[in-house]
């Protein structure tokens, strides 16, 4: 059972963010870290199926309504710094209601196919 | 906001203002990415005629996430710290300044595992009151000293059982006892409503009370020859009341198969709060269970919307003795 939280949106309510979800791991062509660069172009079809391209790759997903939501926390610092005690709140930053899946094999994107000789 | 709460040799718990759940960490193979400004398709609908690029940053990633499964309270700790130093009353020879046992909601609820509702709810059930702003049980023999004045004072002034005034009982109890401590008793055995006048009165709960009086007879013995007990107990209740075994649900325990049958005091809060361990340890204690005798000791292990048979299917095993069904351990107890 999920923790029952304001699921309102818009001002005043709960944000909401998306979920991605990749198989596999996503890593970076130089390195140096994934802080700060780009991951790829998301878009959609008109049928509403999401497509990431992610480097030279192409990878067709799908969205899934979750079924238990997940809530983002984010650890807040107390109040009253007391070094014999050491509680942790966290408060709750967004919701995550939707999340889109990719599963399939990354297809490698062939732009330039040389005709027959 | 939800709290976690828990010592470092405890198993983590979150909870909300009224619930309680255990955390377990899930692992994904899969990569989690979380973002802010990501729309949906419906969403993008709307503007079909622009071709921006919205640039949406991935506010981070991870390969797991924890999951959140509702528990019991952990309330049996909260018992434990208060009956570090019960309330003896004003005329104990205890230091009252002393407060390192003693504490106040804030410290309880940084040290129990369970929601600030059920903590609050849980210190009604066992009648904790708070002295001096700190909350204490009262010591079962003062409990009992101060019950008695009451009984004693309704059958002086004969009144009904269920109609005891406030009001006199603090006028001629007060210089005995503390107020608050006559009024706390009477809270605590009896139940609190205004006449039409706006007059407070108390109607005494015979369960509670002759419940309460069984314990103080089995607490001076290992085990009490049934029928003396019953013919003792029955007489040391207030006059009006009636004792019944089914009283002592959960608090004592009689053993059929003795000759002459016997009685002794099992108490539930003292038994393991974690399920299988309660369940071995009343296995030690009596190797076969009917579930009418086990049911009291294991009706609070019961999860939202579980059922004590479940619980049975569970953590024992069936089987008939002499035409009854009971229940054994389903290994062997050392």
């Amino acid at each position: 059972e999920a923790a029952s939280l304001p699921h309102s949106e818009g001002a005043g309510g709960l944000a909401e963010w998306v979920l991605v979800e990749l198989q596999g791991e996503v890593e970076p062509r130089q390195s140096g870290g994934l802080a700060g660069s780009l991951l790829g172009d998301l878009h959609y079809t008109h049928e509403g199926v999401p497509v990431l391209i992610v480097g030279h790759h192409i990878l067709y997903g799908k969205v899934v309504q979750l079924e238990k939501p997940f809530a983002v926390l984010v650890k807040q610092r107390a109040t009253e710094p007391d070094p014999t005690r050491a509680d942790a709140h966290y408060a709750v930053t967004a919701l995550i209601k939707t999340k889109l899946l990719f599963k399939t094999r990354p297809k490698p994107i062939i732009t330039n196919v040389p005709k027959k000789v | 906001s939800l709290v976690i709460r828990g010592e470092k040799d405890e198993q983590v718990v979150l909870c909300s203002k009224d619930k309680t759940y255990e955390m377990k960490i899930a692992d994904t193979s899969n990569m989690l990415l979380f973002i802010p400004g990501c729309k949906t398709s419906e969403q993008l609908n709307a503007d079909q005629a622009s071709c921006n690029i919205i640039h949406s940053e991935i506010a981070g990633f991870s390969n797991n996430y924890w999951e959140l499964r509702r528990c019991r309270p952990k309330l049996k700790k909260l018992r434990k710290l208060l009956m570090e130093d019960p309330y003896e009353g004003p005329d104990s020879q205890k230091d009252q300044t002393l407060t390192i046992s003693k504490y106040t909601t804030e410290d309880l609820l940084s040290l129990i595992q369970a929601s600030e509702e059920e903590i609050l709810h849980h210190l009604q059930a066992i009648d904790a009151c708070k002295i001096e702003g700190y909350w204490r049980i009262l010591e079962f023999d003062y409990q009992m000293k101060l019950l008695n004045h009451v009984t004693q004072l309704i059958d002086s002034e004969s009144w009904s059982l269920s109609k005891v005034p406030l009001c006199t009982c603090l006028e001629e109890l007060g210089p005995l006892e503390p107020k608050e401590m006559i009024e706390h008793i009477l809270l605590s055995y009896g139940r609190k409503y205004i006449d039409d006048a706006g007059e407070v009165y108390f109607e005494m709960r015979e369960d509670k009370i002759c419940r309460a009086l069984g314990q103080m007879l089995l607490q001076n013995a290992v085990k009490f020859n049934l029928s003396d007990f019953l013919e003792v107990w029955q007489q040391s209740v207030p006059e009006g009341m009636t004792t019944r075994l089914d009283q002592l649900k959960g608090l004592a325990l009689v053993d059929k198969s003795s000759r002459p049958e016997t009685i002794f005091l099992l108490k539930v809060e003292d038994l393991p709060e974690d399920n299988q361990e309660r369940f071995n340890s009343l296995f030690t204690i009596r190797e076969k269970w009917t579930e009418v005798d086990i049911t009291p000791y294991i009706e609070d292990l019961c999860a939202e919307k579980q059922t004590v048979g479940a619980l049975l299917t569970k953590y024992a095993r069936s089987s008939m003795q002499n035409g009854v069904k009971v229940y054994n351990s389903r290994r062997p107890i050392s």
